[in-house]
């Protein structure tokens, strides 16, 4: 066991926080949170992220030989972590495509998606959740039908995706379709990446409980970030399958493993910690007395120690990426412990600070920007997005401990 | 960075674990219950003879000089297997002499190692509260003796152990710590009934005349003697604890999946499935959080606030854990005759001592509150 961070790994912590102070100015973290696109997009903030993917930080734990590090996964945590400390920005080695390419694409799929997503010319959505199917992915009917001959071969694509984040500015979707349509629950599934200006693909913008303009860097943001994606006779070359046809399910999950856990998963949750710390010894006036309440410092104690465990069970999901081992049931703990911490902890900062927490920003008399408030429309996205708590404990309960399905 | 055992810690595990599972059955936990003395002799001998009993000891002092890490995991297993034996008391005790004490009362460590001599430690008044202030007991200097008035509770094996570490007030010098042999006039053990059924006593100090020979560290260090000691106690009784709550939830997994009611296993229900998995995840955290306080204590960092952070969350959580063991059990682990009970007691009293829930979390939120800065999660904090 060891617990720390190597000598190296802290001295690039030391750069990466010097590379932020010089970097992220006021401008710069307002573009990030007020701008339209959103995420890092950004005009100010753009040439920022040319100048972390020049430096590789990006990419630190994908293979060199398509334009990463080939360093380890902890580096890659920690890098990571200090970026969404700064500027609530996710940086690199999340999300599904790239890491799924990896894992599943063919030689010239590795050499055309990776290079390109390091250097944010390619950036995916994940096409997974129908209007009737989300947690359970099998019941997936989104059709792609292989048809033509030659150098025609291609797939036509009818079908609707929801719950798309990101389709606004991803240039690929990361599609989750049903090639047989003989077939039933997870067999008959592909996967195709699917250029977004792809004639016969429409997006249309969800307007979301987080769509709360103002909200502080984290929380909920002004303008629809999740989309529905529709798809009417896309045409899709047969180079765009990724791994075999009918062998989307497996390709799906190992992209999923690596979605569910990492820094921004676990930091989300725990920052909320930090704030009621901070502003609880900040020398608020309304902070004063409640610092000093028997019953405060007992939850704020109880929701720190289960911060600790959201960061070691972060650091036990590295670990078993970092030993090149299998997940058994780990993310899933990771990805119920973490999202459910986020909101006790929101929930019980929004009792200790009593009527309060209501209070929007822009309000008078609010906390911290309202951020208390913001965080109560946002937390429990984490508990819904990427599969449910519920299924997650499926999964522990299943695979973790060897409990049975139930009997029909 | 890498937070699971390796190899080498594997390897220590999975032989303890088949030790245990061998030689501390539940029909030897029941017999040790109804025996005076509350431990197998016979099970302390077996662990002596593998040098266990030294695995975390310096090797000057016979032990075996492994990393702290490897102590707590031996804790668990032990615990895993409720073992009847001192083990925590003597391992706790023992660790303090190996860092703090006299060339005479580290040579006592070689007749620990071989098993010929029990050690227990003593830090609570009457109270009960878990803190190194040693509150409760005062020690008055008279020539080359210190004389001890008042008294200690919840000291584990007193009645097996030939010496006791105690902390107690030194007049004028703030805490102090002395190794004091449990056979001295004036010292007098009660014991408790606790729902382990385990050797827990009060200690009550009439006069005991303790000779300076006996006292541990300079009277300057007495401060930092008594953290280390409440430390290595508080971590070491939470893998003990973690141990024994895992076991417990197996024995609840186990049982899920062959207990039929309607027509299928119960563990086929979700509702039974979500608990078990909250279970596991419970057990888990306790285990994630007591090796990062070991591995900082094993290092030298400050570790008081990892340790307070560990107890409160398996104080907390390994209850929780026990006692839905026996609710997927239903009626059946209610019987005597079954063996669960045996560790839902156990981990009920566990979970007690060393400091509660509340008190560690006042550590905590000292720790988080009054010291001065900003905090970040994964950057230590200083206690307060």
């Amino acid at each position: 066991m060891d617990f720390t961070f190597s000598e190296e790994e802290e001295a690039l912590r030391d750069e990466v926080q010097a590379f932020i102070k010089d970097n992220f100015t006021e401008e710069v973290l307002a573009d990030l949170t007020t701008g339209k696109r959103g995420r890092g997009f950004g005009p100010k903030a753009a040439p920022i992220f040319r100048k972390i993917a020049e430096r590789g930080w990006n990419a630190i734990v994908w293979p060199k030989a398509y334009g990463g590090q080939g360093g380890s996964r902890i580096t890659q945590f920690l890098v990571e972590e200090e970026f969404y400390r700064a500027a609530q920005v996710v940086i690199g080695g999340g999300g599904t495509g790239t890491p799924a390419v990896l894992a599943s694409g063919t030689e010239a799929q590795k050499q055309h998606y990776v290079p390109a997503a390091i250097r944010r010319e390619i950036i995916f959505c994940q096409g997974y959740s129908e209007p009737h199917c989300g947690t359970d992915l099998a019941g997936v009917r989104c059709r792609a039908t292989r048809t033509g001959e030659g150098d025609d071969i291609h797939y036509v694509v009818n079908g609707q995706k929801i719950y798309t984040t990101n389709a606004q500015v991803a240039t690929h979707i990361f599609l989750l379709v049903r090639t047989d349509p003989e077939s039933r629950r997870h067999a008959g599934l592909s996967i195709l990446l699917v250029p977004m200006d792809t004639p016969g693909i429409t997006v249309r913008p969800l307007l979301t409980v987080q769509n709360e303009p103002g909200g502080p860097a984290g929380t909920t943001y002004g303008e629809e970030r999740t989309n529905e994606v529709f798809f009417d006779n896309v045409k899709v070359p047969a180079s765009c399958l990724l791994g075999e046809e009918g062998d989307g399910w497996a390709v799906s999950q190992r992209g999923l493993n690596l979605d569910r856990v990492g820094a921004w998963r676990y930091l989300i949750s725990v920052k909320r910690d930090e704030d009621i710390v901070n502003w609880l010894k900040s020398g608020d006036e309304r902070a004063a007395p409640l610092k000093d309440d028997a019953a405060v410092r007992d939850k704020v104690a109880e929701l720190w120690i289960e911060g600790q465990v959201c960061r070691l069970m972060t650091m036990r999901s590295m670990t078993i990426e970092q030993r090149g081992q299998a997940f058994n049931y780990e993310g899933a703990a990771e990805k119920v412990w973490a999202p459910e911490h986020g909101v006790r902890t929101t929930e019980a900062i929004g009792q200790m600070l009593g009527p309060h927490a209501q209070l929007l920003n822009g309000s008078p008399d609010n906390v911290q920007d309202g951020l208390y408030a913001h965080n109560l429309l946002s937390a429990f996205q984490s508990t819904v997005n990427h599969g449910s708590v519920q299924v997650m404990r499926d999964q522990i309960a299943r695979k973790g401990l060897g409990l049975p399905k139930p009997r029909k | 960075m890498d937070v699971l055992p390796d190899e080498q810690e594997t390897l220590i595990q999975e032989t303890a674990r088949e030790f245990f599972a061998a030689e501390s059955t539940p029909a030897l936990v029941r017999a040790a219950e109804k025996d005076p003395s509350r431990y197998s002799a016979a099970l302390w001998k077996k662990i002596a003879d593998l040098g266990w009993l030294g695995i975390s000891l310096p090797e000057d002092c016979g032990g075996q000089g492994l990393p702290l890490t490897y102590a707590g995991l031996l804790l668990e297993e032990a615990g895993r297997a409720i073992a009847p034996v001192p083990l925590h008391g003597t391992l706790v005790a023992a660790l303090v002499l190996a860092r703090h004490g006299s060339a005479a009362q580290r040579a006592l460590l070689r007749q620990v190692v071989q098993g010929e001599l029990i050690l227990s430690f003593a830090v609570q008044g009457l109270q009960g509260a878990w803190s190194p202030a040693a509150e409760g007991l005062t020690g008055r200097a008279e020539g080359e003796y210190v004389v001890l008035n008042g008294s200690r509770t919840f000291v584990d094996g007193f009645r097996e152990s030939g010496h006791c570490l105690v902390l107690y007030q030194a007049e004028g010098d703030g805490v102090a710590a002395a190794l004091v042999d449990t056979t001295s006039a004036g010292m007098r053990g009660t014991d408790y009934v606790t729902t382990a059924k385990d050797s827990q006593a009060r200690v009550d100090f009439d006069n005991v005349r303790v000779p300076k020979s006996a006292l541990v560290g300079e009277p300057a260090r007495g401060a930092a003697i008594a953290r280390d000691l409440c430390d290595y106690a508080a971590a070491l009784m939470t893998s003990q604890l973690a141990g024994a709550t895992r076991r417990d939830m197996e024995f609840a997994v186990e049982y899920a999946g062959q207990r039929e009611a309607f027509g299928q296993p119960i563990g086929a229900f979700q509702a039974i499935q979500h608990l078990c998995a909250d279970m596991l995840i419970a057990v888990d955290g306790a285990e994630l959080l007591v090796h990062e306080a070991l591995w900082r204590l094993d290092q030298g960092l400050p570790a008081s606030i990892e340790v307070s952070q560990a107890k409160a969350f398996a104080g907390d959580k390994c209850i929780f854990v026990a006692r839905s063991a026996q609710q997927i059990h239903g009626g059946i682990g209610f019987m005597m005759e079954f063996d669960l009970q045996l560790w839902y007691r156990r981990i009920v009293a566990w979970s007690l001592r060393c400091g509660s829930v509340r008190e560690h979390r006042q550590q905590v939120a000292a720790a988080l509150l009054e010291q001065p800065g900003k905090v970040r999660l994964g950057m230590p904090l200083v206690p307060a």
